[in-house]
């Protein structure tokens, strides 16, 4: 009776992805603590393999991440929490392609599913940490047993119930296999701006390596090295921006700040000369930044 | 109560940059382009959206301590997306089996659920 066509394989058409798990250390439930658990489960999983230390305790996890009335973890919360641990909360991208790409890449992720229908709904986190080719089962830390298979079919249905939402936690320096670099870029500077900037240093350069082409990248760093008062390392990385955006009036006026606080104001000045904006905040910019150059 | 700690934390976050006598770093924000928090504008929209999220969590019984390093540490857009619509959104949490149901909505999902076409009860287990 139910056959084929009551069950449309929710696999993308001609893909295989291959079988593959992770010891990915489990965690019993909690009431209402699934969002951090999945967190403790995968911070875990990268300090038994890496050079990685949480900066979190379990009472601090647990208390950052409920709300009791709501009797669980909001999707933003989840991931500023992971921030707060001290990984990067990169989202993934809502399809099959995306996830079986982190699996493969040995990066263990966390989405999250409705296991009930969405009039009755059972909000639920589940860390995915294998999948099982053969039986066309995901490995998933479900709920009271390590390892639990869950049929791809109705995995996809309860996954779907979420608009396929998903989180790849990372320690720094390690890059999600789907990830876009200005996506990539984003989720780390989120890092950066809760003062983890030496976390952040260190991803912005795998970044640089994975991404050579993309001049972006020296600029972020060069802020960063800045912010840490690294100043000849962020000289020399809003140099190399320069190199491919010669005109760029951000990296010009960071670049001239720079140089007037090491005591060159007048190459700061003429740097200033060739930036070019039409934007009149960037214009305002650049103007305070001279009458700051002129005063010294 | 949250308003005075919250605007200091404000006000040394935009002011963070600003050293007044070097003239003012342009942020990877800008470069970036991401749509948030670069006009003053927008800095008191941020601002007033984080007390409303700060009103909401404590309505929710969270614990008053940890409200302002939660609100503290979500960045601009999760604020906004968490802002307008705190009711409604979803809240991961079921670890285990659920109380308080109907017997006619527990019979239905266990009956979906060995169909597998959900997964509510830990006990069951699917034909598929």
């Amino acid at each position: 009776m139910l056959g084929g066509c009551a069950f449309k394989d929710p696999l993308p058409e001609g893909r295989v992805y291959p079988s593959m798990s992770m010891n990915v250390p489990f965690i019993a439930p909690r009431a209402d603590l699934c969002g951090s658990t999945s967190i403790q489960m995968i911070s875990l999983y990268w300090q038994s393999i890496g050079e990685y230390t949480p900066k979190l305790s379990i009472q601090e996890l647990d208390h950052r991440t409920l709300i009791p009335l709501k009797g669980g973890t909001l999707q933003a919360e989840l991931m500023s929490t992971a921030r707060a641990n001290g990984l990067i909360a990169y989202p993934l991208e809502p399809n099959f392609d995306a996830l079986f790409s982190e699996l493969a890449a040995h990066h263990p992720v966390i989405l999250l599913i409705n296991r009930s229908y969405s009039w009755y709904p059972l909000w639920h986190y589940i860390p995915v940490n294998g999948y099982d080719e053969t039986n066309r089962k995901l490995l998933t830390h479900f709920s009271d047993q390590p390892n639990e298979p869950l049929a791809v079919e109705t995995f996809a249905k309860m996954w779907k119930r979420s608009d396929n939402w998903g989180v790849v936690l990372l320690p720094p320096g390690v890059i999600p296999a789907s990830a876009s670099s200005k996506k990539f870029l984003r989720s780390v500077y989120e890092l950066e701006k809760i003062g983890m900037v030496v976390e952040a240093i260190q991803s912005y350069q795998s970044a640089l390596i994975r991404w050579p082409e993309d001049s972006d990248i020296h600029f972020i760093l060069a802020n960063s090295y800045y912010r840490l008062d690294r100043l000849s390392e962020a000289e020399e990385s809003y140099r190399r921006f320069l190199l491919s955006n010669p005109s760029h009036p951000l990296a010009l006026n960071n670049l001239a700040i720079l140089l007037s606080k090491t005591g060159r104001e007048k190459e700061g000045l003429m740097l200033l000369d060739t930036a070019v904006s039409k934007d009149p905040e960037i214009q305002k910019m650049l103007l305070n930044t001279r009458e700051e150059l002129l005063k010294k | 109560m949250y308003i005075s700690k919250m605007m200091v934390s404000l006000i040394l976050s935009i002011t963070l940059f600003a050293q007044v006598s070097w003239g003012q770093i342009a942020s990877t924000e800008l470069l970036l382009g991401s749509p948030v928090t670069v006009s003053s504008h927008d800095k008191v929209s941020q601002f007033v959206a984080r007390e409303d999220v700060a009103k909401a969590f404590e309505e929710m019984g969270v614990d008053p301590k940890m409200i302002e390093l939660k609100v503290a540490s979500l960045s601009d857009d999760e604020i906004n997306t968490i802002a307008s619509k705190i009711d409604t959104l979803p809240a991961g949490g079921d670890g285990g089996s659920i109380i308080g149901a109907l017997v006619f909505i527990f019979i239905v999902l266990l009956i979906t659920d060995i169909l597998g076409l959900t997964k509510v009860f830990n006990f069951t287990r699917s034909v598929r």
